[in-house]
């Protein structure tokens, strides 16, 4: 009776990760990764950034924060990150998601701090599976036209310098860890995941810490069943993730023109910007105050930069109106994915639990004899 | 003679105060929707509005009559306060040129948009306004009752003030401006009425995007 039951949990839980295979066995470029990474390189996972939108709105226009144009900057970026990273050849796979993955061996948070089109300014925070902060800080640079012209189908590459300087120094951080400390991070990375889908069978290999990181106690053997269905589950898992994350590169190709023809616009406002200061400088010349010249030139100065400012929010505007159906397409397909990911999670940690249940002997209590 | 000075000092306070108190930062005007709604396009009715030269003469003509300076046909303001009062007569009719107003108004803000200038902006979050502010100017929203005020202070003591109010039934729009400096003698008001117009709806479809500037489609715009 047990066995029957077993098998057809075993079942189940095979028939639900092949259908999430199948699921997007049209998924063109995903490219599944095992659950653990193997050697001494680190998984890594992008989340989304913070687009850094202040929740006071009225603060918006004096920030020059637009909020729909941050939240795409904020999708955009973390591939420039990623794409830094794998071109490094120093990490294993390296995913943009919608969402944190605690359980990732490195994750990597970005919130962008300022971005006027000449500036950007990101703060950087990169935390390992034991839950060590590996750098905490805000990295910032000017526009460049050099990487500009040399990645021209990139969202944001004016501003390679920033992304370049955080692979840098998360290379740097890396090396100084011995190949036990990595081993730690792997193993603790995979129990997180492990206890968070089948708790009764992996909570007590990890223990938390008074500050919130984790403490790897041990691990299950390599060839533990419960061990290997929970890879299974996470490779399924990953290979969802990596359609997102194929989908996400294709949206960002789509959008990098327009980001492109809005930085343009920007630095042209810039200019107009600059104008208008020069034009206040130089003040009505010899004419004597509340003459006609003085009085106009006060109400030049402030109408040339009041139009300047709106000619910056129509520009805005337009920028959302172009790129509304692609972003629009691409939130609709992305939470349809992540749907079904957390529709099937509950199932999966269901069935688990239900297999650790059924194939744990029972304490022999001697009660039955 | 210190009468007179009373007087118009009084009545100076009077008009500086009531602006002012309309105008202090961080003042909740409303709970919930705005008092009036403007939205709309609006023009010019020339009949009942202001005719520059003759407000200009009245102004003038009142100015002489309080300084008691009289020319051979009646009250004559001198030459000096004829050119102060000038560039303000000049500015307001620079700026009150435009014969139609584009007023959007959503749950924050109303944008007034005039042709040739820039639009006056008003936001007001939880009540509050927000003023607009560069290092040439500020602009300062306030209700009135249901009167929207706008006041742009530049820095040398130059101030234009618009109070806007639409009658019962949303058809008309009366729009008050008023220029003052501290160089000139006295303000100087024109008052502008519009009439609220339903645009007909065009055969297509618009939408402004950046790579494609304007973009019209006759059906529901896919880009």
């Amino acid at each position: 009776m047990v066995s029957v039951k077993s098998r057809v949990a075993l079942l189940t839980l095979a028939v639900l990760v092949v259908a999430a295979t199948a699921f997007e066995a049209a998924a063109r470029a995903a490219t599944p990764v095992p659950a653990s990474s193997d050697g001494s390189v680190l998984n890594v996972t992008i989340p989304v950034f913070d687009p850094g939108i202040p929740a006071d709105p009225s603060v918006f226009r004096d920030l020059q924060v637009f909020p729909r144009i941050r939240q795409i900057e904020a999708m955009l970026m973390p591939f420039l990150l990623r794409e830094t990273l794998v071109k490094s050849g120093r990490w294993g796979a390296v995913r943009v998601t919608t969402k944190p993955d605690d359980a990732e061996e490195l994750q990597i948070f970005g919130t962008i701090v300022r971005s006027d089109g000449d500036w950007l300014e990101l703060r950087v925070r990169a935390v390992d599976a034991t839950g060590s902060t590996w750098l905490d800080k805000i990295f910032s640079s000017e526009a460049s036209d050099e990487t500009a012209a040399s990645h021209r189908d990139r969202g944001t590459p004016e501003f390679q310098a920033i992304y370049d300087d955080v692979a840098n120094e998360l290379t740097a951080l890396r090396a100084r860890l011995d190949e036990a400390t990595v081993a730690n991070i792997k193993g603790t990375s995979l129990m997180r995941y492990a206890a968070v889908l089948a708790p009764s069978a992996f909570s007590d290999y990890l223990e938390q810490n008074d500050d919130g990181t984790f403490r790897l106690l041990r691990l299950p053997a390599r060839n533990d069943p419960m061990l290997i269905r929970i890879e299974t589950v996470r490779n399924t898992e990953f290979l969802i993730t990596d359609t997102v994350d194929a989908r996400f590169r294709a949206f960002n190709k789509d959008l990098a023109r327009t980001y492109r023809v809005w930085r343009q616009y920007r630095r042209k406002v810039a200019d107009y910007e600059a104008w208008n200061t020069n034009f206040a400088a130089a003040g009505p010349g010899d004419a004597e105050r509340g003459s006609w010249e003085s009085i106009k030139h006060q109400y030049d100065a402030y109408k040339y930069d009041r139009l300047t400012a709106q000619e910056r929010d129509r520009l805005a505007v337009a920028f959302n109106n172009e790129v509304a159906t692609t972003v629009d397409a691409m939130e609709a397909r992305v939470a349809e994915l992540n749907g079904w990911v957390e529709q099937g999670y509950p199932e999966w940690s269901r069935l688990l639990e239900g297999l650790y249940e059924i194939e744990t002997p029972l304490p022999d209590t001697g009660a039955e004899r | 003679m210190y009468t007179l000075l009373g007087l118009i000092a009084w009545l100076c306070l009077a008009g500086c105060a009531s602006e002012k108190s309309l105008l202090v930062e961080g003042i909740k005007y409303f709970d919930g929707e705005m008092p009036a709604d403007f939205s709309g396009f609006w023009v010019r009715d020339y009949a009942r509005s202001d005719n520059i030269n003759k407000v200009f003469q009245n102004a003038t003509y009142e100015l002489a009559r309080k300084r008691g300076a009289n020319g051979p046909a009646g009250p004559m303001a001198s030459e000096r306060d004829m050119s102060r009062l000038i560039p303000l007569a000049r500015l307001v009719e620079l700026i009150t040129r435009t014969d139609e107003l584009t007023i959007s108004q959503t749950e924050y803000e109303i944008l007034i948009e005039r042709r040739d200038d820039f639009a006056l902006m008003c936001a007001f979050f939880d009540g509050i306004a927000k003023p607009t502010d560069n290092a040439f100017g500020k602009e300062s929203c306030g209700w009135d009752g249901n009167r929207l005020v706008s006041v742009t202070d530049f820095p040398d003591g130059l101030r234009v003030v618009h109070r806007f109010q639409t009658s019962e039934d949303r058809k008309q729009l009366r729009v008050i401006t008023t220029a003052s400096s501290d160089t000139s003698p006295v303000p100087f008001t024109l008052r502008h009425f519009y009439w609220r117009v339903q645009k007909v709806p065009g055969k297509f479809e618009c939408i402004e995007t950046l790579s494609m500037k304007r973009v019209c489609s006759t059906g529901e715009l896919e880009l």
